[in-house]
């Protein structure tokens, strides 16, 4: 049998969004498709034309010691699948790696375009300036892991064949012992209209009281990418992006924000967008409605002038 | 305990023009200035501060051209007990390639390792595999996205790891274990260039990778290419004084701003 097989990924129950990318991107390779999940009382849209349940809890599933034994396993019963898709995330990028490692196949992380005429995938370099075009090798299986929002077209639409599996044995080695909630912060950054966001381009810690200063004026709460929470400039609960927050403000404004992919993914939807940056090749050029290529610093200095009078 | 820390020198890209050339064969790096990867900043600081904890001994290694020292030197500076350099003549862009000498590395020189720490994934590639491949090669057990060690006992590491949206998991693993440590697990110390000069008096080796590679070549890179270009932002442009009066009409446009 010829076959796609996409590895769900479930989080607390919930059967996650981004899970339709694997699909949409399964859908190029027009072989069958082959959704397997843990057993839970998941919503699973009609996205593959078939479901393979297993019988564990979702955090064994998710362990990737018992994923590639899991994978050995369908392949014995299944035969060998063409591709094995995985969602670009936390889980999917850690399920992948060690998969790909005990089965030997070739891996494309963070699959970005797939050109189904010549089998090349396209995969991010150097935070979104360059793509790599790449070939697999041999017979042509691969393991992929697939970026959210990417591939969004799928063609299945009828309830899939669902099949129960044989419970297979869990890797004893790393145990899930439970999950931990963010504390939650004086602020809600979600609940914000107008955000002032600021990114590694201010280039210090002494900066920031700068920026609070303009976002006071501009009556607009400030927040942050993931390297500004890294260095501890800003607490946890302002950072935007994949592991931090998704905002839809009516206006965010980026200072000194490159654009990296997992922090677009967490601001992308903002009604309107501008961007400050002083590389006018940055990527968040491309995600953002207005543009300002300059020092950020000189915007700020010079906006709180305006509108100090 | 014994820590393998791996560091990589990578390109800062960040501010930076990136340009293919050759007409897609190449990236021209002639004019980027080099640094450590971000990722394995912090991990060289975690295992420093486990090798402080438990009396232990942190083993950098590097993979890459013999500028690669470079990070070696900064990884003794903050406190690594010596480094290895597995010297590329050329870059390997597949992932179970570097996996696969990494793997050979350390069973036939015999290095002693408890815990084996990579960055999260390199700035460059972005593929962050290397960690999941090797342990998976090693059949050691892997954790990725490791942003708190919580406890650290002879047999076994209690970790927690980031998932998406401010949640985080907490694992128990058993040591031999890999773990790959994300940007923001703790503050990387500071280190002076004094500090990286003493370093170099620290006796570092280098090994040849070929001698290690044993894997075939399971992906290949035909080409490079520019991103697509999307929509792209209307830009401000002009004096910046009528620049930033324009974004203040904006914000009163959107109703954020009187």
């Amino acid at each position: 049998m010829s076959y796609a097989l996409i590895v769900a990924e479930v989080r607390k129950g919930i059967f996650e969004e981004r899970n339709l990318d694997s699909a949409g991107f399964a859908s190029l390779l027009q072989k069958e498709t082959v959704l397997l999940i843990p057993e839970g009382p998941y919503e699973i849209p009609p996205i593959t034309e078939r479901v393979l349940k297993v019988p564990v809890e979702e955090a064994t599933f998710l362990n990737p010691l018992f994923m590639s034994t899991l994978i050995q396993k369908v392949t014995e019963l299944k035969g060998k699948p063409d591709a094995v898709i995985f969602t670009s995330s936390s889980s999917g990028t850690e399920l992948a790696s060690y998969s790909a490692g005990k089965l030997g196949l070739p891996l494309i992380t963070d699959l970005s375009a797939y050109d189904k005429e010549r089998a090349v995938f396209f995969k991010s370099y150097y935070s979104d300036k360059i793509f790599g075009e790449f070939k697999v090798k041999g017979e042509g299986q691969f393991i992929a892991t697939v970026r959210s929002g990417s591939f969004k077209e799928f063609a299945v639409t009828k309830i899939p064949a669902t099949e129960a599996m044989e419970a297979v044995a869990a890797g004893g080695e790393r145990t899930f012992l439970g999950y931990v909630e963010e504390e939650k912060g004086e602020i809600d950054i979600t609940k914000a209209e107008f955000l002032l966001s600021v990114g590694r381009g201010i280039g210090s810690k002494d900066e920031i009281a700068d920026y609070e200063e303009l976002a006071g004026i501009l009556r607009a709460v400030l927040s942050g990418s993931r390297p500004v929470i890294d260095k501890m400039w800003l607490p946890k609960v302002r950072q935007v992006g994949t592991s931090g927050k998704t905002v839809k403000p009516k206006v965010y404004l980026a200072m000194g924000i490159s654009g990296a992919f997992q922090h677009i993914a967490g601001m992308k939807d903002s009604e309107c967008i501008i961007a400050v940056n002083k590389d006018p090749e940055a990527p968040i050029f491309q995600y953002a409605h207005f543009g300002i290529v300059s020092d950020v610093h000189k915007v700020r200095d010079k906006l709180k002038d305006i509108v100090r009078g | 305990m014994n820590l393998l820390v791996f560091t990589k020198r990578v390109p800062a890209t960040q501010e930076e023009e990136v340009r293919i050339i050759d007409d897609g064969k190449g990236i021209d790096l002639a004019k980027i200035p080099f640094k450590v990867n971000d990722w394995d900043n912090y991990s060289v600081e975690e295992a420093v501060r486990i090798a402080e904890k438990t009396e232990g001994t942190v083993t950098a290694i590097s993979m890459g051209d013999r500028e690669s020292d470079e990070v070696l030197r900064r990884a003794i500076a903050m406190g690594a007990h010596n480094g290895s350099l597995l010297q590329l003549t050329e870059p390997l862009h597949d992932p179970s390639q570097r996996a696969a000498i990494a793997c050979n590395f350390i069973k036939k020189e015999n290095i002693p390792f408890d815990l084996i720490f990579t960055g999260v994934q390199s700035e460059d590639d972005q593929f962050a595999a290397m960690g999941g491949i090797l342990a998976a090669k090693l059949d050691l057990p892997y954790v990725s996205m490791v942003i708190g060690i919580d406890e650290i006992e002879k047999e076994y590491v209690i970790v927690r790891r980031e998932l998406e949206g401010g949640l985080q998991e907490k694992i128990r693993v058993s040591l031999p274990a890999i773990l790959a440590i994300q940007s923001g697990i703790n503050e990387p110390r500071y280190v002076s260039i004094m500090g990286v000069r003493k370093a170099s008096k620290v006796e570092r080796k280098v090994y040849e990778a070929e001698v290690y590679n044993d894997a075939p070549r399971l992906i290949e890179v035909e080409r490079w290419v520019y991103p697509p270009k999307k929509g792209g932002a209307r830009m401000l442009a002009g004096e910046l004084d009528a620049v930033c009066k324009d974004l203040l009409g904006i914000l009163k446009e959107k109703g954020v701003y009187q």
